[in-house]
């Protein structure tokens, strides 16, 4: 027994697969509840329907702790500038969910104070039908969610964000040394003015004393 | 003055109220605007059944009412009394285009403050010597008044950045007795959170 816990224990597999695996499976919601797709959501998350049960059993209620953010209910457009702040104050990765008519295109308010859809403001990944939707719609939405996960790839986001890193590093370095060559040009004006002064001086006092 | 009809007749003597035929229960007077003020104090103080409870001010717009002749825009105070259980009153202001304007009644029912600013965002009717007449209901950079049957009801307009709300705080500090001495650069508005196509105020 003891041999074989000394023996190195070694799964070789891909490194997306073991990210997205891992990502999949602790989705943790932040629940933007403002109508009552929130009171849904509750019966989603409590006994049940129980959604800890595919791993999403923390709800969390900052955005800096969360993954999956839970647009349910009615956004107006006093609500869109406060929506969109807490979608840029998640970490990335993130996704977002639509949760009901209101969330994916205004629902029956069509008025002067409903934004017609939270897509106008942030990107959605998954759109939920119903007024509200029932938690079995619920359910059906994370796991197309989890599905699209598994779907990403963790090493050719990494290349891109790489090579945006790098087009940035040589932007900014072309930039720097633009900057810099035109520092040192003013510095070469500065000091040839400096001599011609400096020899308009020294032929003044020449000139003074032969006289 | 025991009855709702007794208070119809000493508003039509005091203040030359006219009933207004139009209401099926028969409890709505209208006032001019300059009575309107005198009237309200009426009912609250004076007259035998007391109306102590404001219930509700509300705007009407007749721009599109059929067989409707007079001033375009109207202004509905609903009143309860609360010492003698079931009587309502209701007083009417008619109000023209040309002169928006209605006097206040927020110092007499407290509540009144709310109502107003509401009847002015959603209809554009002013009320003078209100304390604090500003929008309640839409964001503060809306333009026009949406409640207006003109007004197209699906036009949409984008608010810019969130209600800035601090300098009603601290001045409600200041009337508690505290001084701000100076505010955080964190709650200062930025430039960058105002969205795409977005009226800057």
């Amino acid at each position: 027994m003891t041999a074989e816990a000394e023996k190195p224990n070694i799964i070789t597999s891909s490194l997306d697969f073991i990210v997205n695996w891992g990502r999949t499976n602790s989705l943790w919601p932040f629940p933007y509840g403002t109508a009552c797709c929130a009171i849904e959501f509750m019966s989603t998350e409590v006994g049940r329907y129980d959604l800890s049960r595919i791993g999403s059993e923390y709800v969390r209620f900052t955005p800096r702790q969360s993954d999956v953010l839970l647009v349910s209910g009615t956004i107006t457009y006093k609500q869109a500038p406060i929506l969109k702040r807490i979608y840029e104050q998640m970490a990335e990765p993130r996704w977002v969910i639509a949760m009901g008519a209101c969330a994916c295109s205004g629902g029956f308010y069509d008025c002067y104070c409903t934004v017609p859809g939270i897509d106008n403001i942030i990107p959605v990944d998954v759109y939920m039908g119903g007024c509200p939707s029932r938690p079995e719609a619920f359910f059906d939405a994370m796991f197309d969610l989890q599905n699209k996960i598994k779907d990403e790839s963790y090493m050719k986001q990494r290349a891109e964000r790489v090579k945006d890193q790098l087009e940035m590093i040589k932007a900014k370095t072309a930039e720097a040394k633009a900057c810099a060559k035109e520092f040192a040009h003013e510095k070469v004006v500065d000091i040839k003015d400096f001599v011609a002064e400096k020899e308009h001086e020294v032929l003044k006092k020449a000139q003074f004393w032969k006289e | 003055m025991k009855t709702v009809e007794d208070i119809f007749s000493a508003l039509e003597e005091r203040f030359g109220a006219k009933r207004e035929m139009l209401d099926k229960w028969g409890m709505t007077v209208i006032v001019s605007a300059n009575y309107l003020h005198n009237a309200a104090q009426f009912l609250k103080c004076e007259s035998d059944i007391k109306f102590e409870m404001l219930v509700d001010i509300a705007g009407i717009d007749y721009l599109t009412y059929p067989n409707h002749e007079g001033p375009r825009f109207a202004v509905s105070y609903s009143f309860k009394s609360m010492s003698n259980a079931g009587a309502r009153f209701r007083l009417k202001v008619l109000v023209s285009e040309d002169n928006l304007s209605v006097p206040t009644i927020s110092d007499l029912y407290a509540n009144a403050n709310w109502y107003e600013r509401e009847v002015w965002d959603q209809f554009g009717i002013k009320f003078a010597g209100h304390p604090d007449l500003r929008r309640l209901l839409n964001h503060v950079e809306f333009v026009g008044h949406p409640l207006r049957k003109d007004y197209p009801a699906q036009k949409r307009q984008w608010l810019s950045t969130n209600d800035y709300l601090l300098p009603e705080l601290e001045q409600r500090l200041e009337v508690l007795g505290y001084k701000v001495i100076k505010r955080s650069k964190e709650v200062e508005t930025n430039d960058n959170e105002f969205l795409e196509g977005s009226i800057k105020a």
